[in-house]
């Protein structure tokens, strides 16, 4: 009779995975061994040793461009960013930002999947239009919007009215306005993601949930606000708790529109972080402890995205 | 509650148009179900418009002349030139009036000498745009051929397998891509200065890989979720081994999963800017961080500018459309089926 | 309780039937099942008469009055889904009471009727939950709750056993019986479990390919089938069709079988069959009886037990089997032969090309 051998990182599927490895054949263990072995090394190398440096170099006082090695110098990295009023600054920046373009994201989105759910001759092509926003790179993305927001050759003074170059608004430019700029343009990438999330939802709902209403005579508002948002909410929350982690990680389009500025009006604490590592001081020290510090906010905010992805998936 | 809708009491007349020949609701039928579901698509119009006009504005600007694209008021009509790709592309040098009348004489200039002629200026070469366009397709490539490569290997494996730690490991690998760049980029930048890989091809392609893995094993293992496992067991069964089974069966079943999946792999590598920004300087430097920075002679080259935008954004576009049944699973790491 | 009148119903998809023109009337109190299988046009029937589908054309009145184009909400009528359409983030005790609200009622009113009808169909315990962590079965009696308590005209129901587990479907289906019988009310129940409407119906109304096939009481559909179809999709097994060729009195059947035609058809037969005499003979399980000295003969070809009885699998000729119902005392080893005989009484005749039922014309 064959040997069963067990294995640890068991292959249960079939009484065939517990045949010894045969002589050309390799077993399901080492089987799942090597699948996932390339993906594991390029984790530990590309993201596990680089966290790890990254905690011990935040202790440390060492600048990339100077000669020193690191100097162990223990919490003070960390004291000295958050007595630093400026942390606080940039979070609250980047917390009005992510608040307020999840916020209209959310409606925008929503409404166009209101929009687009009956179909209608043509409503897949639109909807494949409105796709191409979120496709786009965000540096290129945010190149072209800074010709467009330009106060005076810009399009977007000129649609709205401002045609006095001395009287539009300068929407990089001026510190009340430019997060405004970066919001705008950032819902305008991502509503159309939201939509897409809720055409998913909204699609799904059964019609006999509407019939069974229509016979009992219940308003469109009845309808709306016990079939269609119970229904749509799971995905919804997906989508916000998606943005709401990219806002937080917002580089790109804030870079490309305004660097940070004008000041720090704009200074999301991913430029920080970046003006502080690779500008100025190049303060190595500094600027990891002040990337754990984003990490932790933003491995707190992942987690819930992820259950609530698991969630859905699972029905 | 009162929740009762204000219904006529009489029953409306039958309508007068067409017999109602498709599935419809009583109270669907009528002039104004259709008017209201017109006007909605109208908006829907509108609104898909409205929103492609920075898109449109950008591709238009890309063939203005550079006067056109800077004018106060903005143009909208204009005549068209290839002026600012001819200034993305090439790296030119101010004529003299002598040397422009010079050159106005020859007859051997190309098309390209031509357009920079108008400016009075002559090409003296190559701008790095290309290059840098070419650094675009070889490292998004290479990095979505092998993430995707391991991706779809490490998925069949958590997918079919029971691993211990499994649902930990997955929620780390995702979380992965949850970071800011500019976390992950500092130790990497040390680390790649110390082993030589900062500005090289193959620095970049192992960061774009590792980082397109964790969203390709979760996207691929949804995917392959879905397919049955009693194919391979019939397979097992008939004498096959796990390999040839995942090979001849399971690769085949999984393949728009792949395709969706390295679209996305593609896309991502394709847009990156902040990596690119902060790794690489001259030899591998990818286009994303180079278009802010075309600049002329004399100020920002707005055409050019948008020149190198719409080639960047071209292949991303086309994409979209072809692949629009999966977008919507890709764009959500896996967690929704329909497209 | 209404009476519901259909006239020349008819719906199209583009230029498709689904429901080919339809007259029928449902009279007041009357338990009416729409019977086929899936695509036959049964379901489309119930909505266009519910208004969730509108007809293509015809006429649909309660009681005389033309309701063809008035919202499902004021036709008086309740309706329940297959797949139960409960509200899933209220309680039980409000999805029933929630028609009621919409029409006004004042909540003592409510209270007590919901009370009632949760009593009825032995919910009380049930009402304070949500649908979602109720079972299939309770779900269901909540839609029935919800439809009953507004006592509607007409109660329409799809396939609502359609969802429930097996063991269930008995004990509801005399449920829903009941509370017809009960309410005194008219209802339009569809189906495609032929058992479940020879149960329930006082009238079955089967329906094939966007036609009706016969509308009858349960016998009748079952005794004297309008054609191959009814004779077919009605009885577990159908019945038994034999292709055979008549001639003089006795139709040849396969398998070296010659049939003596009962005198009271010979005239029928005689005038109604094509030139070439080919007819189907139908029978049920029931109707045969096996002799040792049978007209006919087969051999066995399975033997199905069903508790009380045998289901007989007799095989006349290569590919030609026939059911019959035979007692458990008798042994029957498989591939033995076996003579049998038909009763008279229940034999039936169908025109092979009309598939039709030949009229027994007068009995002599």
């Amino acid at each position: 009779m064959t040997q069963v051998t067990t294995e640890r990182a068991s292959a249960q599927l079939t009484p065939m995975a517990q045949r010894p490895a045969a002589r050309r054949q390799l077993s399901d263990a080492n089987i799942v061994r090597l699948f996932i072995l390339p993906t594991i090394i390029l984790l530990i190398l590309m993201n596990i040793f680089p966290l790890f440096y990254s905690l011990f170099l935040s202790f440390t006082e060492y600048s990339v461009i100077s000669e020193t090695p690191p100097r162990w110098v223990g919490l003070q990295n960390y004291i000295d960013i958050l007595s630093d009023s400026q942390l606080y600054h940039n979070f609250a920046v980047t917390g009005r930002y992510a608040l307020i373009s999840v916020g209209l994201q959310t409606i925008v989105g929503f409404s166009l999947a209101m929009l687009l759910r009956n179909k209608f001759k043509g409503s897949g092509f639109i909807t494949t239009l409105i796709l191409i926003p979120m496709m786009l790179s965000p540096i290129v993305v945010a190149v072209f919007w800074r010709l467009i927001f330009n106060p005076s050759l810009g399009i977007f003074n000129y649609l709205l009215g401002f045609t006095n170059p001395n009287t539009s608004p300068e929407w990089l430019g001026e510190p009340g306005l430019a997060l405004w700029s970066i919001i705008i343009v950032d819902v305008w990438m991502w509503s159309p993601f939201v939509m897409l999330l809720c055409l998913a939802g909204l699609s799904a709902i059964p019609e006999y949930l509407y019939e069974a209403a229509a016979i009992d005579r219940a308003s469109a508002w009845f309808q709306f606000r016990r079939i269609t948002l119970p229904q749509v909410m799971p995905l919804l929350l997906i989508a916000v708790l998606f943005r709401t982690i990219e806002a937080f990680k917002q580089f790109d389009l804030v870079m490309g529109l305004t660097g940070g500025g004008p000041g720090d009006a704009t200074e999301t604490v991913s430029v920080q972080l970046y003006q502080l590592a690779f500008q100025g001081q190049f303060n190595t020290g500094l600027s990891s402890a002040l990337a754990y510090i984003v990490l932790v906010v933003i491995i707190a905010i992942s987690n819930l995205y992820i259950r609530a992805l698991n969630r859905v998936r699972e029905g | 509650m009162a929740v009762t809708t204000p219904h006529s009491a009489q029953p409306a007349p039958p309508p007068q148009q067409a017999p109602v020949n498709y599935s419809t609701r009583v109270d669907k039928v009528g002039l104004r179900p259709r008017i209201a579901s017109a006007t909605r698509a109208v908006i829907a119009i509108i609104i898909a418009f409205i929103m492609l006009i920075p898109v449109f504005w950008m591709g238009m600007t890309a063939f203005k002349s550079r006067p056109d694209a800077v004018s106060v008021p903005p143009k909208v009509f204009f005549t068209p030139t290839l002026e600012g790709f001819v200034s993305l592309f090439t790296q030119r040098r101010q004529l003299s009036e002598a040397e422009i009348a010079a050159y106005n004489e020859r007859t051997d200039l190309s098309w390209a000498d031509e357009i920079a002629l108008l400016r009075g200026q002559a090409i003296i070469g190559e701008s790095k745009f290309r290059g840098q366009l070419i650094n675009s397709i070889i490292i998004s490539a290479a990095s979505t051929f092998f993430s995707v490569g391991f991706g779809v290997l490490a998925a069949y494996a958590f997918s079919r397998f029971n691993i211990p730690g499994k649902d930990d490991l997955l929620f780390f690998i995702l979380s992965q891509r949850m970071l800011p760049a500019v976390v992950v980029t500092i130790p990497i930048f040390l680390m790649y200065r110390e082993v030589g890989l900062y500005d090289t091809h193959l620095g970049m392609i192992l960061l774009y890989t590792s980082f397109n893995l964790s969203f390709s094993v979760w996207l691929l293992k949804g995917f392959i979720d879905e397919i049955p496992r009693e194919y391979e067991e019939a397979a097992l069964v008939d004498g096959y081994t796990r390999l040839q089974a995942f090979r001849k069966i399971v690769l085949p079943q999984a393949v728009t999963g792949i395709a969706a999946t390295t679209v996305f792999a593609l896309i991502f590598s394709w847009n990156e800017y902040a990596f690119a920004l902060m790794l690489t300087s001259e030899v591998a430097r990818t286009a994303p961080p180079s278009i802010p920075l075309v600049l002329g002679t004399g100020g920002i080259e707005w055409a050019a500018i948008a020149a190198g935008s719409l080639i960047f954004l071209i292949p991303v576009v086309v994409v979209t459309f072809l692949l629009r049944q999966h977008l919507l699973r890709g764009v959500t790491f896996g967690a929704i089926r329909k497209g | 309780m209404a009476t519901i009148h259909l006239q020349n119903v008819e719906k199209k998809f583009g230029e498709q039937f689904a429901v080919k023109p339809l007259n029928m009337t449902i009279n007041s109190g009357e338990f009416i099942v729409l019977l086929g299988p899936s695509g036959c046009g049964k379901t489309t029937t119930l909505r266009m008469i519910s208004g969730l589908e509108a007809v293509t054309s015809g006429n649909i009145l309660f009681d005389q009055k033309d309701v063809t184009w008035l919202h499902p909400s004021q036709r008086d009528i309740a309706f329940v889904f297959q797949f139960f359409a409960l509200y899933s983030h209220m309680t039980a005790r409000e999805n029933i009471a929630f028609p009621l609200q919409a029409q006004g009622m004042p909540r003592d009113q409510i209270t007590k009727r919901v009370n009632e009808v949760a009593n009825m169909l032995r919910i009380e315990h049930i009402l304070k939950l949500r649908p979602g962590s109720l079972s299939g079965g309770d779900q269901q009696r909540v839609a029935l709750a919800r439809a009953l308590v507004r006592r509607p005209a007409a109660f329409l129901m799809d396939e609502p056993l359609g969802a429930l587990d097996a063991e269930f479907r008995e004990g509801m289906r005399a449920e829903i019986k009941r509370l017809h019988i009960d309410q005194e009310a008219t209802t339009v129940y569809v189906t495609h479990d032929q058992v479940e409407a020879m149960a329930m119906g006082d009238r079955i109304v089967i329906m094939s390919r966007a036609e009706v096939q016969q509308a009858d009481t349960p016998a009748e559909v079952y005794h004297n089938p309008a054609n191959l179809f009814v004779a077919r999709f009605i009885g577990s097994p159908g019945m038994n069709l034999l292709e055979g060729v008549y001639e003089s009195g006795a139709i040849r059947l396969p398998g070296r079988n010659a049939y003596e035609v009962p005198d009271r058809w010979r005239s029928a037969l005689e005038s109604s069959l094509p030139a070439d005499g080919r007819v189907i003979l139908g029978f049920r399980p029931e109707a045969v009886s096996l002799w040792e000295t049978g007209q006919l003969g087969a051999r066995v070809y399975a033997d199905d037990l069903h508790g009380g009885y045998s289901m007989l699998h007799l095989e006349l000729a290569e590919g030609v089997v026939i059911h019959a119902r035979a007692g458990r005392d008798g042994n029957y080893p498989i591939g033995t032969p076996i003579g049998f005989d038909l009763e008279p009484e229940m034999v039936r005749f169908f025109h092979p090309e009309t598939e039709q039922a030949l009229n027994r014309g007068k009995a002599s």
